[in-house]
């Protein structure tokens, strides 16, 4: 069950690091936004994936 | 002295026994686990700087957009139709395959030209992460022209964090291949994002329907910077067909393909070649344009996402050196006797960090990759001319192993009589390497001709 929700987590981060830009370039949001909102989604990506990385090695060091 | 080079190439069979035997169908890898790792593996610190090359070398847009198209193919050709059958045949790497060619004192000489060559690489990785610290730091970069460093600040900032990956690579190899793993998704974003965030600054509107009028004329308009040579479409398809020569032509991905079900997973290398070699290079080409045409991978990703783009920088940087020593301190394991793997991983790091400090390697990256490439090559046609044309043609196949040589001299010959004339040839740098490889392969079986069963 964490290993799902890290892993949606993560990815969702990553859409967000995505997303954001585009927002920027289509005037949505100011760059400072863009650059705040890019770092904390990137922070996300490097918290969520290593923790769903670290369960799904354990889990296979289990089998 | 053949005493010695038995003892260290008996010395290297054993670092390398772990993958002796050939691999067995259990331990067959999926199609998408090439697919993952060839776009993780081309998407690295690299891509910052050669896409952002191809815009100081004055290329258009239809030269690069056709020639990466055409090239990338041709690689990615190259893997399929030339490494990974004969990886899937062997089920071997590299390595024991050219032991059985070449014989193991080649194969050693094999191994230490390729150490070198991986530490050159690495330093350049760690020049590319410390264009992105000197901006907190303001340390100004080497210009392109810079062969030698021009400040302390400069020398400091490479030395330092040479030692500090080092240091790393030391405490964890695999702990920082786990990390590298987490940051490859994240690196293939940031490069799409610094592009689009750069776009605005480069005058594109929000409804794309100037981008076209824009990239042919501010990005990729033709203009090379002041002394870099102009480049053409030749230029562009032959460096993205030979940017991993060593792996394809030259065969050093026998290592991953012989873990393929069949050849034809060859064909995953495009998510390496269209994601990093296409994609990646078009935006790390928009984001030099957007910061006015300067060679700085930490400004164009700190302009584009900010701290975390320059953070970014630095990670690629990293994450690309760390398995690149790593490989080197494995190739030199076989030259320094007794050392533990913590020593051996420290002399590649103080070789490379030293380096490092020289902006030549980082400056002339292009070049680079096209001499590393030229090098290797040759031992890639030998492979090629004794597992595929020796048979066709009914010569004796595996005689150095047969006749237990330490030296094949025919193979000796041949690489260096093919770097020789490369070396001399009248022709770009960029586009030596395939009648390189032409003169190896027929050199080779005419040297082997007369030895028919």
């Amino acid at each position: 069950m964490k290993k799902i929700l890290f892993l949606l987590l993560s990815l969702l981060s990553l859409l967000v690091c995505l997303i954001s830009p585009f927002l920027y370039f289509f005037g949505r949001i100011e760059e400072k936004d863009h650059k705040l909102i890019f770092l904390l989604a990137s922070a996300g990506w490097f918290v969520f994936a290593t923790l769903w990385s670290s369960i799904r090695k354990k889990n296979h060091r289990l089998k | 002295m053949n005493g010695s080079l038995s003892r260290l190439t008996s010395r290297m069979d054993h670092l390398y026994e772990f993958d002796r035997e050939p691999v067995s169908p259990e331990k067959f890898q999926t199609g998408a686990r090439f697919a993952g790792l060839f776009a993780g593996e081309h998407v690295a610190a690299t891509e910052f700087v050669i896409g952002a090359f191809f815009v100081l070398h004055g290329v258009s847009l239809h030269d690069l957009a056709v020639g990466l198209l055409v090239g990338n193919f041709l690689a990615v050709l190259s893997w399929t139709l030339i490494c990974a059958p004969i990886a899937t045949r062997t089920r071997l790497t590299l390595y024991w395959y050219l032991r059985r060619i070449a014989g193991p004192g080649l194969n050693f000489v094999y191994n230490i030209a390729n150490a070198l060559l991986y530490c050159i690489l690495a330093g350049a990785m760690i020049a590319v992460s410390a264009t992105a610290l000197g901006l907190v730091f303001g340390i100004s970069i080497p210009s392109l022209d810079d062969v030698f460093p021009r400040s302390f600040g400069w020398i400091a900032l490479t030395l330092a964090i040479g030692a500090v990956f080092t240091i790393l690579a030391v405490l964890g190899f695999e702990k920082l291949s786990r990390f590298a793993q987490v940051c490859s998704p994240w690196i293939f974003i940031l490069f799409i994002a610094g592009a689009v965030a750069l776009l605005p600054r480069l005058g594109v509107h929000a409804n794309f329907d100037n981008f076209m009028e824009i990239a042919r004329t501010k990005i990729w308009n033709g203009v090379a910077a002041q002394g870099q040579e102009k480049f053409h479409f030749g230029h562009i398809l032959f460096f993205a067909w030979f940017c991993n020569l060593a792996m394809h032509m030259g065969l050093s991905d026998m290592a991953l393909f012989r873990y393929a079900r069949s050849w034809i997973y060859g064909l995953y290398s495009s998510f390496g070649m269209y994601l990093g070699h296409f994609l990646a290079w078009i935006c790390s080409g928009i984001m030099v344009a957007a910061v006015g045409r300067e060679m700085h991978p930490g400004l164009m990703a700190f302009e584009a996402a900010g701290l975390a783009g320059a953070a970014g920088v630095f990670i690629a940087g990293w994450t690309t050196a760390n398995p690149t020593l790593y490989r080197a301190g494995l190739a030199l394991q076989v030259i320094t006797p007794n050392w533990p793997r913590w020593k051996v991983t420290l002399f590649a790091g103080l070789t490379t960090t030293f380096l490092s400090c020289f902006p030549v390697f980082f400056m002339k990256l292009l070049d680079y990759v096209a001499i590393y490439g030229l090098v290797l090559m040759p031992i890639g046609a030998i492979v090629f001319a004794e597992h595929w044309i020796f048979p066709l043609l009914k010569i004796n196949q595996y005689l150095a192993e047969k006749n237990k040589w330490l030296f094949n001299w025919k193979a000796a010959s041949v690489w260096a009589g093919t770097l020789a004339l490369c070396f001399f040839m009248p022709i770009h740098l960029f586009f030596r390497w395939l009648p390189g490889y032409v003169f190896a392969l027929v050199v080779y079986v005419l040297l082997n001709i007369f030895k028919r069963k």
